[in-house]
């Protein structure tokens, strides 16, 4: 798979790859801001497209990168190419009734999982680094980061039971 | 004052009409300003104002042409750009400037007629792109950076046509020292520009604003041509930043260029008598023409007559730098054929632009002709 990016002028950027199996993807991010996917398969003349918003693409990409595991709680993995390969995992999840008036102390989250709580969505409203005695309500949405291991022990210890 | 505020309301009727049908407006704001005009109902002349909108409509296309011409990207890509941008260029001048003589036109008038009749607009053969879907066409690079090539030749004709009567090497050493002055403000002021452009103040805008004015009056005082030294700006802050210059020119722009498409629409006459015959046959011609290269390019670039007609169909419009043509060294009878010629080709090519693929479709079709290979050669 070799990909080749070409700068059009007055369109925008294009991105385009051969898969092993022949077909072929290309991606345009348009000067009009919106992002078309086109794909043509091995044999075919004619490909299809499909015209997306940014905010739409991420979303595509978040799926493509297999990060996506249920529709309202989403992950992004970031992999540092230098840094011998480091991976961080920046990962939402939706708090249940379960763990509903306990704060972050209270469970412990740090020390049990290894993942850092960065930010809770609660309505309108984000609160970024909240503090050891932040009370958890039902329906936030909260942002924590770390690796996958880690992740997956917050996953068993503190959001299931 | 009023006739401005009635010409843009009436754009802005006809822009959302237009969006919301997607074919392009311009056509519909010469149309607009043709019934508001002197030809039409008479509501709306022209006045001080309103040519000073039209000439910042005129300079801010002109800049903008500049900030996207990248010309190491030019080099880089020069065999493609070459050989389609060498065809579109010989065969459209050709056919219009032939044209255009046997009307009778003296040989300045018919350059300048062929010119307007050779320059595709850039703005409706890349929408076209876009909204038609077909950015991952082969044909779509050619067509792109065929326009990459019009816009060059467009700047050199700017060069010859503005220099006409005066001495050349006084005219050339004035030029020259305009664009060194330019590219050694976008070289040596680069960081302070580019600081300059991230504040979220008025001042990018502001900046940017002043100095495309400040060119165009410097250079007019200076006896140089105002549309290529905007050009020369534009190309030369393309060096710093030109995502933002983009970003805050486009207002100014956009606003001004519809002023200026629908005042030129006023001020056409069409009572001093046209020749209809003429006029429908240049805009028939301009479509035909189009088609001739097109085929030609298709030929000679992707091995394949049926890809010319993809070409053609994108190709089509004639628009923006036609106008801007037409109103920079047009006569009245000029300005009228232009005219028709960019509401003709504009119409037919927003019509080609989405129904050439299924044509080209259906001249491939076997039983109609040879069957045609699929591309093999990817």
């Amino acid at each position: 798979m070799t990909l080749r990016s070409v700068n059009l002028p007055g369109v925008g950027t294009k991105y385009e790859f051969e898969t092993d199996k022949g077909d072929t993807v290309a991606i345009f991010f348009t000067k009009t801001g919106t992002i078309q996917m086109y794909t043509l398969q091995q044999g075919c003349r004619t490909p299809s497209a499909a015209e997306m918003t940014p905010m739409e693409a991420r979303r595509l990409g978040n799926i493509l990168t297999g990060a996506i595991i249920e529709a309202e709680s989403e992950s992004v993995e970031i992999a540092f190419s230098a840094l011998a390969d480091l991976r961080i995992t920046i990962h939402t999840y939706l708090i249940q009734k379960a763990i509903a008036g306990k704060t972050i102390e209270d469970l412990q989250i740090r020390t049990k999982t290894g993942v850092t709580v960065i930010a809770v969505s609660r309505k309108d409203t984000n609160i970024i680094n909240p503090p050891p005695s932040f009370v958890f309500e039902t329906g936030d949405a909260v942002v924590v980061i770390g690796e996958t291991d880690q992740l997956k022990r917050f996953e068993r210890e503190v959001m299931v039971d | 004052m009023e006739g401005i505020v009635l010409a843009l309301f009436v754009c802005l009727v006809l822009a959302i009409i237009t969006k919301y049908l997607s074919i392009p407006p311009i056509p519909f704001y010469i149309i607009g300003g043709v019934l508001l005009g002197k030809s039409g109902f008479a509501l709306v002349t022209s006045d001080e104002i309103s040519r000073f909108f039209s000439q910042m409509g005129l300079i801010f296309l002109l800049f903008f042409m500049g900030l996207e011409l990248k010309l190491e990207r030019i080099a880089s890509n020069r065999s493609a750009v070459l050989t389609s941008g060498v065809i579109d260029l010989n065969v459209n001048m050709l056919i219009g400037f032939v044209a255009a003589y046997m009307f009778g036109f003296s040989i300045i008038e018919s350059l300048v007629i062929a010119s307007a009749f050779y320059i595709s607009s850039t703005a409706m053969a890349i929408t076209s792109l876009i909204e038609n879907r077909k950015l991952m066409m082969r044909e779509a690079e050619t067509v792109i950076w065929l326009m990459v090539f019009e816009d060059l030749v467009l700047i050199i004709f700017l060069a010859v046509i503005s220099a006409g009567g005066q001495n050349p090497l006084i005219f050339l050493l004035k030029i020259a020292g305009v664009l060194a002055i330019l590219y050694a403000i976008a070289h040596y002021g680069k960081e302070f520009l580019i600081s300059l452009l991230d504040r979220s103040d008025e001042l990018p805008i502001l900046f940017t604003f002043g100095a495309v004015l400040t060119t165009a009056s410097v250079s007019m005082y200076l006896g140089v041509p105002e549309t290529m030294m905007v050009i020369a700006l534009g190309a030369a802050l393309a060096t710093t930043d030109p995502d933002a210059f983009e970003q805050h020119a486009r207002p100014f722009k956009d606003v001004f260029l519809v002023v200026f498409f629908v005042f030129f629409g006023i001020t056409i006459n069409l009572a001093g008598g046209v020749n209809m015959v003429m006029i429908l046959s240049i805009s028939l011609l301009a479509v035909v023409s189009k088609f001739i290269s097109g085929l030609l390019t298709g030929i000679f670039i992707h091995e394949s007559a049926l890809a010319g007609i993809e070409i053609w169909g994108n190709t089509i419009g004639r628009g923006e730098f036609s106008i801007a043509l037409a109103a920079l060294y047009g006569s009245p009878i000029i300005a009228t054929i232009i005219a028709a010629m960019v509401i003709v080709t504009s119409l037919v090519g927003a019509f080609t632009g989405k129904y050439c693929t299924g044509l080209r479709k259906w001249m491939a079709m076997p039983g109609r002709r040879a069957p045609h290979h699929p591309h093999t050669g990817r």
